[in-house]
């Protein structure tokens, strides 16, 4: 499903990505660029990166999706949140902005493939041979939720609607491998979709997940800026500053840039 | 048609570490230089500041300074009678590209090697006799490197006092010095700088070690510990521990890189080209087959180039040496059912693996605050530092915690049983995060003539040349080394006040799909009979004396340690022949 | 806030404490508020004669903004002037009668970390300068080989608590004369980076990355209208 004006927007800010230092985006995330341009009112009035309390989880963010259509992002918002759920004290993978994330890898250049061995024959190998099926990460996905959203019609209850207990027992079977999902096998799309919620909810959240750094505050990492020499000799002191994001300005507001290209710099090759 | 350029006296292949060494001195003896990188030239200012650098999902997770398994990669199997398959993501080890090399993205960590290392197969035979040596592996086919560690000596000092090593002598002429390793080879002087600080996790371990009447000493280190000034003259920094160490660059000036000890002399010298983004195709020989007249590369626009030269220098990152080699049809390929041949022989990795170590929860480990090489670690077990008559195995690992980071997509740790995923599992990573300690175990690779490099019959890369087919498992002598040495550190564990503790130790089969190390060696090695090795002593191809293969592909099996440092000595000494023997008299420098 | 985390602009561009290695306890901020108006029966004067109440010193630059720094990194600064790791005529008596007493440091410290303040109308600084400031601010340079100085010091200056001081809106005056007693040798606190850095900056450069930092307020404008 095409949607111009969203298309127009990503264009626009995806030129300004490719730069040494993040780029100065107005404070607020491509959700809300998108939302300034189809004419909604903007919706969240602090920018999407605003910190908030510490103690209770922030809500799920907003996300357009650009990749995933709508059954897509339902069954990748519903699956992620089982995978890491939220408590009384943590946000979890649904509210750090995984599947916004998700959406932005895969309808990116890694998801086209960057840096992947593309050459057949495909064989299927030794399990130590890793990754041997001709699929880029954004086919494996379409192929492997395309199955699983038709098998799931057949049996009558979307995923998105089950139960959580329904839901982790269905991510076991898929984890524990055996079916095939439009030439997937199952378990090699739950690696691959437990493997992006992990980088998802623990990058820095430049690329649009770990949302208010949620990962970083839940453990006490301290994040892109990093100068430890004279703490490092002070054996057990407590560090417990706000973390920071290699997107971030002197306002804290994260400049967010989902096309940061995975190639050295100067001129990423 | 390939564009005929204008002769020079030296071709480098590759700018990494080698490869710079090599231009500095032969530059410096006057020579004109060419270095063809297959990446483009960065620097520590603009392009490896913070907080772009900082980024662990783009050089860390998606590799960003590793070379483009889009373009070219690696074939792999575990025993020939599998087919190979590409290894279409890097996992298990990281090839490097661009000016600089792996020696960029490298954690700096600085050991020599041990006196043994150098005469491992005449060693062992002495100490424990042949029919021992059969007993761990018939297979087995570790040789003398054809240098001893005297030889390399004066070659580790003037590399250590380059990169600025920090750290603290431990037996300097025999003396046995207080502070440092007393199970090290004898060094002439001392450390160029102190050793780092000592963080949390390798106090905590230091404590454990001695306990059990171990030798834990500071890890050397080229982050350094201050300010320094080498004797280039080039000013280097302090290492700030910030924790992203390996597969990063330093924006500090602080890692010993070639960006931050040789090219900003080296780029001063007008005799010296640098084109980037040059794809070297192979080496030209003439019609005996025993002269090199050139090399063949193509540019980023596709334009091929032949780059007449005098010598050409392999300096790639060691696989690529070999594939180099073998693409030029320089020596004779090995073939593993006849044993003959030396090109691909003696293919070695590293063996490591340790345990994870959760320490009580009011123990805050700080793992974030680390440099790539501020561990503290044990010799007692390395190389054949103990008395391996009854163990059934020949080898050893040193042992250490040596955290570098805690970056949480890389570092995440649960104990044995917590779910692989979900709220429980959510729950113990932030429980444990901060209270866990990693110990290393980093030792040995024997090499095997089941073990080996060659060329793909099928699978190739961007410009339609072969890839390099690997085939190699851990032979079962270093399976048996690691887990007897597990059992060990797993007592080490348990004195540092672990609670719970998961063990170490290598399993077989060998797997891409998760990464071990970067220190790729063998398949070019050196010795002093051209029927068991690719090089002489010198480096210099018995074939052909005027191409020399300079890394750690000249390693007839690999040693304990990480092993940047024996490479750069072992380059240094190969240059010193070059420029006060092969150019007063070009030639094979060994008559075999 | 002592303790909370807060944003580190507010809407009307104050800067607001941050979020210490150590939380700051109230008693402590009290008291420390005390010896800011009054000084200390051990001889201390009031820190406010020099600093003001609320930590903007004043236009000449002579004396830092300590306004919302951080307390670790403050409290180490009285304690290096106490310890001769740090000299100055006026800090060093001053810090010397505060150590007397062992919770004044800290207490002092507490109270200057917790506070809100504005910035002062200063003179608008040369514009090349700035731009000069802010290159080496961000990317350092190459040919004199030295990084940028928000690796250590945070985004656009921000800080990096607790052992790395703010940049941001300090006063250029105070932040070249630090840098050249980095220079000179003659400030013996972090030997290993700051004197290191300093000695690779000429006179232009510590004008420029002063005269950058005194006026950065931040990339972004919280609340501004699209």
């Amino acid at each position: 499903m095409s949607d111009i004006s969203r298309r127009t927007v990503l264009t626009a800010t995806a030129a300004a990505g490719a730069t040494i230092l993040p780029a100065a985006l107005p404070s607020g995330s491509i959700d809300d660029l998108v939302s300034i341009c189809s004419g909604e009112a903007r919706a969240a009035a602090t920018p999407a990166a605003t910190p908030s309390s510490a103690t209770t989880p922030d809500q799920a963010p907003r996300t357009t999706y650009l990749f995933f259509n709508d059954q897509e992002a339902a069954l990748i918002e519903a699956a992620v949140a089982r995978l890491i759920p939220k408590d009384e004290q943590w946000g979890g993978a649904l509210e750090a902005g995984v599947p916004n994330y998700m959406d932005k890898q895969l309808g990116g250049a890694w998801g086209a493939g960057e840096r992947l061995y593309r050459s057949g024959p495909w064989h299927q190998g030794e399990w130590t041979q890793g990754y041997q099926l001709p699929f880029t990460p954004a086919e494996l996905f379409h192929a492997a939720l395309a199955a699983i959203n038709r098998d799931l019609a057949t049996a009558g209850t979307p995923f998105a609607k089950m139960s959580a207990d329904d839901q982790d027992a269905y991510l076991k079977k898929l984890e524990a491998g055996g079916q095939d999902l439009g030439g997937v096998p199952s378990d090699v799309f739950f690696d691959h979709l437990w493997e992006l919620t992990l980088e998802d909810f623990f990058s820095d959240p430049v690329y649009g997940g770990n949302r208010d750094m949620v990962s970083w505050r839940m453990i006490g990492f301290p994040g892109a800026y990093a100068s430890y020499y004279e703490l490092v000799d002070q054996h057990g002191i407590k560090i417990d500053r706000p973390p920071t994001s290699l997107g971030e300005d002197l306002y804290r507001h994260i400049h967010i840039d989902p096309n940061i290209p995975a190639y050295a710099p100067p001129n990423n090759k | 048609m390939a564009t005929l350029l204008k002769p020079v006296d030296v071709v480098t292949i590759g700018v990494g570490l080698t490869g710079s060494l090599a231009a500095l001195e032969l530059g410096q003896a006057g020579l004109k230089v060419v270095g063809l990188e297959r990446g483009s030239g960065r620097e520590t200012v603009p392009d490896f500041q913070s907080p772009p650098i900082h980024d662990e999902l783009r050089f860390a997770i998606r590799k960003a300074f590793m070379q483009d398994n889009a373009k070219v990669a690696v074939t792999f199997r575990n025993a020939s009678d599998q087919t190979a398959l590409p290894i279409r993501r890097w996992e298990s080890f990281l090839p490097g590209q661009g000016p600089g090399g792996s020696f960029v993205h490298w954690n700096g960590q600085s050991f020599r090697a041990q006196v043994a290392d150098f005469i491992w197969r005449t060693h062992t035979i002495q100490r424990y006799g042949q029919k021992f040596l059969d007993s761990c592996g018939p297979e087995l086919t570790i040789q003398d490197w054809g240098v001893t560690y005297d030889d390399m000596e004066p070659y580790y000092a003037r590399f250590e006092n380059l990169c600025g090593v920090s750290g603290k002598a431990g037996n300097i002429k025999g003396q046995i010095q207080p502070g440092g390793n007393p199970l090290e080879a004898p060094r002439s002087g001392e450390y160029p700088n102190p050793p780092q600080k000592e963080p949390h996790f390798g106090a905590i371990f230091r404590k454990g070690a001695e306990s059990l009447g171990y030798h834990p000493y500071p890890q050397p280190s080229s982050n350094l510990s201050r300010a320094y000034t080498n004797p280039l003259g080039i000013k280097m920094e302090t290492c700030i521990f910030c924790g992203f160490c390996e597969r990063f660059a330093c924006p500090h000036y602080a890692k010993a890189s070639p960006q931050t000890i040789i090219l900003p002399v080296l780029l001063q010298d007008p005799n010296y080209e640098l084109p980037a983004l040059c794809e070297v195709l192979r080496i030209n020989l003439d019609s005996t087959r025993k002269k090199a007249t050139g090399v063949t590369y193509v540019d980023d626009t596709g334009q091929e180039f032949e780059q007449p030269t005098e010598l050409v220098l392999i300096t790639a990152f060691p696989l690529n040496n070999v594939r180099t080699l073998l693409l030029s049809g320089i020596g004779e390929p090995y073939d593993p059912k006849t044993g003959n041949g030396v090109v691909g022989r003696n293919y070695s990795y590293q063996t490591t693996g340790g345990p994870t170590i959760f320490m009580d929860e009011s123990i805050n480990v700080n793992p974030f605050m680390a440099s790539g090489a501020c561990g503290t670690m044990i010799d007692d077990f390395s190389g054949d530092n103990f008395d391996h008559s009854n163990l059934g195995f020949i080898g050893g690992q040193y042992v250490g915690a040596i955290m570098t980071n805690g970056r949480p997509i890389e570092f995440h740790p649960t104990p044995t049983g917590t779910p692989t995923w979900g709220l429980e599992w959510k729950q113990a990573v932030a429980r444990h995060y901060n209270h866990t300690i990693l110990v290393q175990q980093h030792g040995t690779s024997a090499s095997s003539r089941l073990n080996y490099l060659d060329l793909d019959p099928m699978y190739k890369d961007a410009w339609g040349q072969p890839l390099l087919r690997m085939t190699f498992d851990f032979p079962e002598n270093d399976i048996r080394m690691s887990q007897y040495i597990a059992d060990k550190v797993v007592e080490i564990g348990r004195a540092m006040g672990g609670k719970q503790i998961i063990r170490g130790g290598t399993k077989r089969p060998y797997s891409v799909t998760f990464y071990q190390s970067t220190h790729n060696a063998g398949g070019a090695i050196m010795g002093d009979d051209p029927k068991t090795s690719a090089v002489n002593q010198y480096l210099q191809c018995w074939n052909v004396p005027n191409v020399f293969s300079l890394g750690a592909s000249a390693f007839p099996q690999n040693i304990t340690y990480n092993y940047s440092i024996t490479i750069g000595a072992l380059t240094l000494w190969a240059l010193d022949a070059i420029k006060n023997k092969y150019l007063k008299s070009p030639g094979p420098l060994v008559h075999s | 806030m002592p303790g909370g985390r807060s944003p580190r602009f507010g809407p009307l561009g104050f800067i607001i404490g941050f979020v210490q290695a150590q939380t700051q306890q109230p008693s402590q901020i009290a008291r420390g508020a005390v010896i800011a108006a009054q000084g200390t029966p051990t001889g201390a004067p009031p820190c406010s004669q020099c600093h003001a109440f609320n930590g903007v010193s004043d236009a000449s630059g002579a004396f830092p903004r300590i306004a919302g720094q951080s307390a670790y990194y403050l409290a180490k600064q009285l304690r290096d002037f106490a310890s001769g790791v740090r000299t100055s005529a006026l800090m060093t008596p001053i810090a010397k009668a505060l150590a007397l007493s062992s919770d004044n440091i800290a207490d002092v410290a507490a109270y200057y970390a917790s506070l809100d303040a504005p910035f002062l109308p200063l003179n608008p600084p040369d514009p090349a300068l700035v731009k000069r400031g802010e290159q080496l601010a961000k990317i350092g340079s190459d040919k004199q080989r030295v990084q940028a100085c928000d690796n250590c010091h945070g985004p656009e200056g921000a800080g990096e608590p607790p052992a790395i001081p703010y940049l941001a809106g300090q006063y250029a005056h105070y932040i070249d004369f630090t840098l050249d007693t980095w220079r000179t040798g003659f400030r013996k606190s972090s030997p290993e980076s700051m004197e290191v850095v300093a000695k690779k900056l000429d006179d232009q450069d510590l004008a420029a990355v002063a005269a950058y930092y005194q006026q950065v307020r931040g990339s972004g404008d919280v609340g501004a209208p699209q």
